[in-house]
């Protein structure tokens, strides 16, 4: 049985609070609740402060470019489907560069967990307001305070066809473990949203404001995430901010629809040249 | 002049109507039937980015000679309206024919002028009244063509089955062919003795009738390529779409992607994993993919794109030909980095030149860009039947499971002095590495260490010195000690080579280098070429002569070079290269 040691390549450097060391805790849990062996694990990971996380985990690490990870690893998934893949982005990363992936992985369904670090802030590009920061956020960036409404990942998700939406807080390590082990054992593409604190730039949302601000689901026995009308609901309520498995549902992944049942991953299969039957559809130019 | 009885070798038929006319199901109908009687083709497709209502033509030519591209001169034109008359008869060559709807002429053009002939022929109204439908026009129209033409009609017969009895039954076939024997029994009484271009027939040979962008696709599934993925754009797409139908039947996978920018990132994580990926766009595609090209680059993930290069710039003329995105792929994406950019000028070439790309891709992980042209890439020629005993699957340091676990500690971008560091794949035991987009060290991890930069950035960049000699050379075609000197890259292959033998006839005696090569630029040879000219003409289909001034920036000797643009968004004409080297002179 492997430790969560066992994941841990170097000590990380970001700043001391930062909601990311929640995270990287999680992870690492869950890494090993599951068995995870670190040369079957691909985590792929894009620009901002989580980019840094490849750098102290241990697994086959891939860093893309900006707002880039849902491609990547819908590459690497749907080329090899026996690798576990986790693509981790922050609030820019997923919600303003990279949006168009966002929607159309939703609506595709890859078998790959997604979670979103969101600290409502550009904090790697020093304190920028972001997609998910509040309307009249003041910031380097919106110093008369910003105009535009705020994005709601998870109700987004959910329009989009998500089969899979949750909201952790980094916060609370347990109950993000929790999450995450849930969304890498679901058949279809994952979405943990990570309530993240980014304690140099934002001060706005710290850790206590998020507290005041989250009520959590997972406690609630009258909430039935199957029920789409209430998850539409709840992410809709303008006040508090729910966490917990908000949406589920059982969906055919993508590969179940364009992979045969037996058919081996494309990286195993030949590629030597079988002439006698390319010779058969060179016929049709003729 | 084609006389009666004279024997024509080299001939030229243009289908013009509006888009939606079926103007090009006409054309490639009788672009079959002349492959199929043993002549060699070369069709050209000017066409609107329109569906339908806006002009458009076809030119099937057809030669006893290999030919790559269109020729000068129009030879038997039919035309479904006016529009099309008042554009190109210019273009009929001495002892044409046209034949015209003309149902909605104002003032018709003399029925001869200057040795050329015009008849109105009523395709529209012979349909409606004959079959009640105005589609049969396009099947009257043939028939004129086959008795123009002299066709062999059991040949014209098979090849309207082949194309209806499957899809649309017995019965549809059975009234087209009537339509085609109507078309040709109008055309007797229309058409005088003298004024005919009989062909001769040949055995059908052995050879391919198809396009460049189709080449391309059966070329990437021989190759290996088994993920694929792309976004709609014209005149890429129908690559896309004849693997669409392929891959899956080959255990890999195409999919289409929400832009370009995912279509580029998913094929790096595709290759990153271990699969033969491509993807194939046009000139916007390419522009939206320049970030990812550069961390193909960084992180030294082999990938193929395929530019088959349109009008631009911006939104440009989609439909058309143009060969202005060279400097994209050479110069484009922020920071250095290697790749390398392959320039087929044949349908046979684009079937080769994508098998190589492949191999060129793993053996030195980087981005290998195919540059082609909408004029070859949707325009259908006759190849001569692919080699499949040539093709080699050649995938580089890739290591297998049983070299890797040997080896004591694996760096992915381990220092080499090939600069090529061996290559491990996810789910492999004892390869865990990063794939950095940041600057980093040999395992891949970020590092911003000054002295490891310029270790890393050299290794990088040393690739493509190694890569040098595994290059497809220029080409030299034309006779050795030839003064004049033409050099091109792509689509001008065919007019060139047929320049030359225009500007022979004159007297003058020229060579042609074929690059085939863009990058790494194959300095020695061009030097070599050019040190054997007195005088050089670089010919290219764009403004700024894009080809030229990489020459100018490569080239340490000093060379006279002219430039012969052609940035009307078609292809060049033969004529238009030899008169402009005969006046300059």
């Amino acid at each position: 049985m492997r430790k969560d040691k066992d994941y841990h390549l170097t000590d990380p450097t970001w700043c001391k609070g930062c909601g990311i060391y929640g995270i990287f805790a999680a992870l690492k849990k869950v890494a090993a609740t599951l068995d995870l062996d670190p040369e079957q694990l691909v985590i792929v990971t894009g620009i901002g402060c989580h980019g840094r996380l490849n750098n102290y985990f241990l697994s086959y690490g891939f860093h893309a470019l900006h707002g880039r990870t849902l491609p990547v690893a819908s590459g690497v998934k749907l080329s090899n489907p026996s690798l576990s893949v986790l693509a981790i982005s922050g609030d820019g990363d997923a919600y303003s560069i990279g949006l168009g992936h966002f929607i159309h992985s939703l609506r595709w369904n890859i078998n790959i967990t997604y979670l979103v670090v969101d600290n409502r802030i550009y904090a790697l590009t020093q304190g920028q307001t972001s997609p998910t920061s509040e309307t009249g956020f003041v910031s380097v960036s919106t110093p008369y305070g910003s105009k535009e409404l705020n994005l709601n990942g998870p109700q987004l998700a959910l329009a989009s066809g998500g089969s899979f939406i949750a909201r952790g807080f980094s916060g609370d390590p347990a109950q993000l473990s929790r999450l995450i082990k849930k969304g890498m054992r679901h058949k279809g593409f994952a979405l943990i949203e990570v309530l993240s604190p980014c304690v140099t730039h934002n001060k706005v949302n710290t850790y206590n404001w998020f507290k005041k601000n989250i009520y959590n689901l997972d406690d609630d026995s009258n909430y039935d995430a199957k029920d789409k009308m209430k998850a539409w609901k709840k992410l809709s309520a303008e006040k508090k901010i729910p966490l917990g498995l908000i949406y589920v549902e059982k969906r055919p992944s993508y590969e179940d629809l364009v992979f045969r049942k037996e058919a081996e991953p494309i990286v195993s299969g030949d590629l030597g040249v079988d002439a006698p039957r390319l010779e058969k559809i060179m016929e049709k130019f003729k | 002049m084609h006389k009666k009885g004279k024997m024509i070798t080299d001939i030229s038929v243009m289908i013009a109507g509006m888009a939606g006319d079926g103007v090009l199901f006409t054309g490639n109908v009788l672009a079959k039937i002349l492959k199929r009687q043993g002549w060699e083709i070369s069709t050209y497709r000017d066409f609107p980015s329109n569906i339908r209502g806006e002009p458009t033509n076809y030119t099937i030519r057809a030669s006893l000679e290999r030919i790559h591209g269109r020729g000068d001169d129009i030879d038997v034109f039919i035309a479904f309206d006016c529009d099309a008359i008042f554009k190109h008869s210019r273009s009929l060559a001495e002892g044409g024919i046209l034949l015209c709807d003309g149902e909605d002429f104002v003032a018709p053009p003399p029925s001869k002028s200057k040795a050329r002939t015009y008849h109105r022929f009523p395709l529209r109204k012979l349909a409606i009244s004959n079959f009640g439908k105005e589609i049969f026009k396009n099947m009257i129209a043939l028939g004129a063509l086959c008795y123009i033409l002299d066709l062999d009609f059991r040949v014209v017969e098979r090849i309207i089955s082949e194309a209806f009895l499957k899809r649309k039954g017995r019965e549809v076939v059975r009234k087209n062919i009537q339509a085609i024997h109507l078309g040709c029994e109008q055309a007797k009484e229309t058409v005088a003795p003298e004024e005919l271009h009989a062909l001769v027939k040949r055995r059908d040979s052995d050879m391919l009738f198809l396009s460049g962008d189709e080449a391309i696709a059966f070329g990437a599934l021989a190759a290996g390529c088994r993920f694929f993925a792309a976004y709609p754009i014209c005149p890429a797409t129908e690559i896309w779409q004849w693997l669409a139908v392929y891959l899956p039947q080959f255990n890999g996978l195409v999919v289409q992607t929400e832009d370009e920018l995912a279509a580029m990132n998913m094929i790096l994580g595709a290759s990153y994993a271990g699969a033969r990926a491509m993807t194939s766009t046009s000139g916007p595609g390419g522009s939206l993919m320049m970030e990812a090209f550069g961390l193909a680059g960084m992180a030294e993930i082999p990938i193929v794109v395929v530019d088959v290069q349109r009008a631009g710039p911006s939104t440009g003329m989609p439909t058309k030909t143009e060969q202005a995105d060279l400097n994209q792929w050479i110069y484009g994406s922020h920071g250095d980095f290697p790749r390398i950019v392959l320039s087929p000028g044949t349908v046979e070439e684009c079937f080769e030149f994508i098998i190589k790309a492949f191999n060129l891709a793993e053996k030195y992980q980087c981005p290998v860009i195919l540059l082609t042209e909408q004029d070859y890439g949707q325009g259908f020629r006759s190849a001569k039947r692919f080699d499949l005993s040539k093709v080699e699957i050649e995938r580089g340091k890739l290591l297998s499971q049983e070299e890797l676990i040997n080896i004591k500690d694996f760096k992915r971008y381990e220092f080499m002095p090939d600069g090529i560091s061996p290559r491990a794949l996810p789910g492999m035991k004892n390869g865990l590495h990063m794939v950095e987009s940041n600057e980093h060290d040999e395992r891949g991890y970020r590092d911003e260490d000054p002295e490891i930069r310029v270790r890393m950035m050299k290794k990088r960049m040393e690739k493509l010195k190694s890569a040098s000699k595994d290059l497809i050379a220029p080409k030299i075609w034309g006779k050795r000690d030839a003064e004049i000197g033409i050099i091109g890259f792509g689509s001008t292959f065919g007019p060139i080579q047929e320049a030359i033998t225009q500007l022979e006839k004159n007297g003058i005696r020229a060579k042609y280098l074929q690059m085939r090569t863009l990058w790494p630029f194959p300095l020695k040879k061009v030097e070599e070429f050019l040190a054997t000219c007195k005088k050089t003409f670089v010919v290219e289909n764009n403004f700024s002569g894009q080809l030229s001034m990489l020459l100018k920036s490569q080239v340490r000797t000093p060379f006279d070079a002219r430039n012969i643009l052609n940035y009307s968004s078609q292809a060049f004409r033969p004529r238009e290269i030899s008169t402009h080297i005969q006046k300059a002179l």
